[in-house]
């Protein structure tokens, strides 16, 4: 009972704040209900028994995504009202198509209807007696490794592209040099001055 | 009522319209455009962890994290290119521009 | 998994694993060594990186079979994509280094994202399961979005790659929905087990999985009504850029189209070849009306780029051996005018900097007659006009089409050929016959030596045609 409340809850908070991601007025209102639409997603992952998955999102998405979009919209300069131009011009096409997206989608999940080998041609059975990170670490690490690895190379990927795009290097700025600091002795860091009273360190 | 699949597919295509309806409205703004695309993909996690937990099949979750460092990496290099382009035009509105005629 | 299975596995994967490690370690020297020396080296470093992975999936990789638990699939198509797609790709670079040293975009960068955007074409071209197709696209794709934009203070790039992304990042989520459906429907991602699970039947939410998945596959090669971002992006990008954008990744997103339609989904083969067929239809009909119009090279390129992945898809519609064969033939033979043909783009350089307009070729044929005829030949070759090695790409395509009984798409695939031929024709026309005065420097070795080859090779190649063609009847390909 508790968890049929809490699907409803969930999927109509997830459903209503996606909807005001696309239609809100102020891009940092669209990143704010995006927040609360992964939240309400990771509570729905949580009724389906993917607790890490659940994590993630709030982690990764929330935490990582979601702040970075903040960011960006902070950052940048934006005329808002402008960009609010032509919305009212496309909602007719935008709904038209969305109506019929969602026609067809409905008669396909109305109808779902898995294969009758799909339980018989599952790859990784979810194994008895191990919480759910035990059983995604036994097969991630195995079975899945090569998509693992291949992940890794995405991240680079998008850390190269990040950085080629947005770094740029001033000349003349002073940097911190480790090695100069690190490398810094006494001999260099102290002058012993012998001070005769009533002279300072002037000539 | 129980909540089966079918409950789980529906929210995930509910989702994915407006993702869809998102991009198609929001021609102009680049950042609701990107958002409109993690929509998407949210969409896409609900459906495999859904059938994940209904087939008792592990691979489901397995792809749902791999589309979630994609779309991770996905929205740096988005938002990088976005900061450039931004730095190069003064906004970010994508149809104003025709430099070139699309 | 134990110690012996990994290595069994590892040994399938030498090309990927160089591809990946010499990624990392021209990242790591670019870092650590200063100066347009270490640029050079990188760059040099990298074409070898790129064409000894190509040639390695052709001598290194000695046996053939599926690694990971069926996540990775090293057979024949593999093998010859890779080795197409490595060499190819190292021409790209050679084709790019003038370029950026002439434009100062030479950063050691360019280099690594190319490497690594192969790497992603690689695991295209192997992927036996959902999770590796879509890591591999992701991989190919991030890649290529921030080459789209590397020249970053030029705001056509930039719009390029903001274009290229949106609208690429909208066709991974739609690739990604089909996957998902697809997944709940078999109850695996591994294609061995959606082809069985597709032999019990078609229904509602698996056919429109695979049509999600067409869609986002359609994106990746251009193909309309997916075309949209292809002319906007070849011409904003920077020239290599694109002349790497027309080859490589076309390539391997056919390939793995291929694949992806003949062994999971073989069984519906009745569901998808109408889509494919209203999708090969519409690109060669767009493409051939679309570039009438254009002045702007690059984009008569883009749409010329269009109409070919049309006749590609032809060649799958027909979903036979013959198909996948004259698919093969016709992209090594696009990649090599493509090539070519950008080679000449590249050499259209004058004191002032890059020229792309077509009309800034009117009579070098009387200036630069290498140069003339090596356009000459090339355009005849990509047109398909008769006795050109392009001829006989399209021509296979269209006996595979005949072979499979699906003679309206034939026909329309020839009209369509007559209608692109105009075109090309006109480009030939401006090179020997218009008036102009345009001067271009000359052009660098590697830009001059790879338009005067793949000229060349547009007719020079016409013995291995021959040869294939009698191959292919010997194996009993060719035959009515």
């Amino acid at each position: 009972m508790l968890a049929t409340l809490a699907f409803w809850a969930f999927s109509g908070v997830a459903i209503a704040s996606a909807f005001m991601v696309v239609i809100a007025r102020n891009p940092v209102r669209s990143v704010l209900f995006l927040i609360l639409a992964f939240f309400s997603a990771a509570g729905l992952f949580v009724l389906l028994g993917a607790e890490f998955l659940a994590m993630l999102l709030i982690v990764v998405y929330v935490g990582a995504v979601a702040v970075l979009f903040l960011f960006v919209v902070m950052m940048l300069d934006i005329d808002f009202a402008e960009l609010k131009q032509g919305f009212l011009s496309y909602l007719p096409l935008g709904g038209a198509f969305a109506l019929v997206l969602a026609a067809l989608l409905a008669m396909t999940v109305a109808t779902w209807q898995a294969s009758d080998q799909a339980q018989s041609l599952r790859a990784a059975a979810m194994p008895d007696g191990m919480s759910n990170i035990e059983a995604l670490g036994t097969v991630i690490y195995d079975q899945y490794v090569y998509f693992f690895q291949a992940a890794g190379l995405v991240l680079l990927v998008a850390m190269i592209g990040a950085i080629v795009l947005t770094l740029r290097h001033k000349d003349g700025v002073k940097r911190q040099s480790v090695t100069a600091q690190v490398g810094r002795d006494r001999k260099e860091a102290i002058e012993m001055l012998d001070i005769k009273p009533g002279q300072g360190i002037g000539e | 009522m129980e909540i089966g699949l079918g409950h789980y597919l529906a929210v995930a295509a509910v989702l994915f319209t407006i993702g869809v309806f998102g991009i198609f409205v929001n021609r102009k703004n680049v950042i609701i455009l990107l958002m409109s695309v993690e929509l998407i993909l949210l969409s896409v996690n609900v459906n495999l962890v859904a059938f994940s937990a209904f087939l008792g099949d592990l691979a489901g979750q397995v792809f749902a994290l791999f589309v979630l460092t994609v779309a991770a990496a996905e929205a740096a290099v988005g938002l990088a290119i976005l900061v450039v382009y931004f730095r190069n035009r003064g906004d970010i509105s994508v149809e104003g521009v025709n430099l070139m005629k699309g | 998994m134990t110690a012996d299975m990994l290595s069994q596995d590892l040994s399938l994967l030498i090309p990927e694993l160089l591809l990946a490690g010499g990624a990392m370690a021209l990242l790591m020297l670019g870092v650590f060594m200063k100066g347009e020396g270490a640029n050079k080296l990188v760059q040099w470093l990298a074409v070898v990186l790129l064409a000894g992975a190509g040639l390695a999936s052709l001598f290194l990789v000695t046996g053939e079979g599926q690694a990971f638990d069926g996540g990775f699939i090293f057979d024949g198509l593999a093998r010859f994509s890779k080795v197409a797609i490595g060499v190819v790709a190292a021409i790209a670079l050679l084709l790019a280094m003038p370029y950026l040293k002439a434009e100062k975009l030479g950063k050691i960068e360019y280099s690594v994202l190319m490497t690594l955007a192969v790497t992603g074409m690689f695991m295209m071209v192997s992927a036996n399961d959902l999770i590796s197709m879509y890591m591999g696209i992701e991989l190919q794709s991030l890649s290529l979005y921030v080459l789209a934009a590397f020249n970053r203070d030029s705001l056509r790039a930039s719009e390029a790659g903001l274009k290229y992304f949106v609208l690429g990042a909208l066709s991974s989520g739609l690739l990604l929905y089909g996957s998902s459906l697809v997944y709940g429907f078999a109850g695996a991602t591994g294609f061995n087990e959606i082809a069985i699970a597709v032999q019990s039947g078609p229904s509602v939410g698996l056919t429109f999985g695979l049509v999600f998945v067409i869609c986002g596959l359609a994106f990746k090669v251009s193909a309309a009504p997916f075309h949209m971002w292809t002319p906007d992006v070849y011409e904003g990008a920077p020239t290599p850029v694109t002349a790497f954008f027309a080859t490589a990744p076309k390539m391997a997103a056919i390939v793995l189209l291929a694949r992806v339609l003949i062994e999971p989904f073989g069984g519906m083969v009745e569901q998808w070849r109408d889509v494919i067929w209203i999708v090969a239809v519409l690109s060669m009909g767009i493409g051939a009306f679309g570039a009438l119009t254009q002045t702007n090279i690059k984009r008569l390129m883009a749409y010329s780029s269009i109409s070919n992945m049309g006749y590609a898809l032809v060649a799958i519609a027909s979903a036979s051996q013959t198909g996948l064969w004259a698919l093969l033939v016709y992209m090594i033979l696009y990649m090599i005018g493509v090539i070519g043909s950008f080679g000449a783009i590249l050499s259209m350089r004058t004191r002032e900097g890059m020229v792309e307009q077509i009309s800034d070729l009117a009579g070098i044929a009387q200036r630069n007659p290498g140069l003339g005829w090596s356009i000459t030949a090339l355009m005849f070759s990509i047109g398909g006009l008769p006795f050109m090695v392009g001829f006989f790409g399209k021509f296979f395509v269209v006996f595979a089409a005949v072979q499979e009984g699906m003679l309206i798409l034939a026909v329309l695939a020839v009209l369509f050929s007559v209608v692109g031929a105009a075109y090309y024709l006109r480009v030939v026309k401006t090179v020997w016959f218009d008036e102009g005065e345009v001067e271009f420097v000359p052009a660098a070795v590697s830009v001059y030596w790879v338009t005067r080859l793949a000229g060349l090779a547009t007719v020079l190649l016409l013995p291995v045609i021959g040869w294939l063609v009698f191959r292919a009847y010997s194996v009993g390909l060719a035959t009515l």
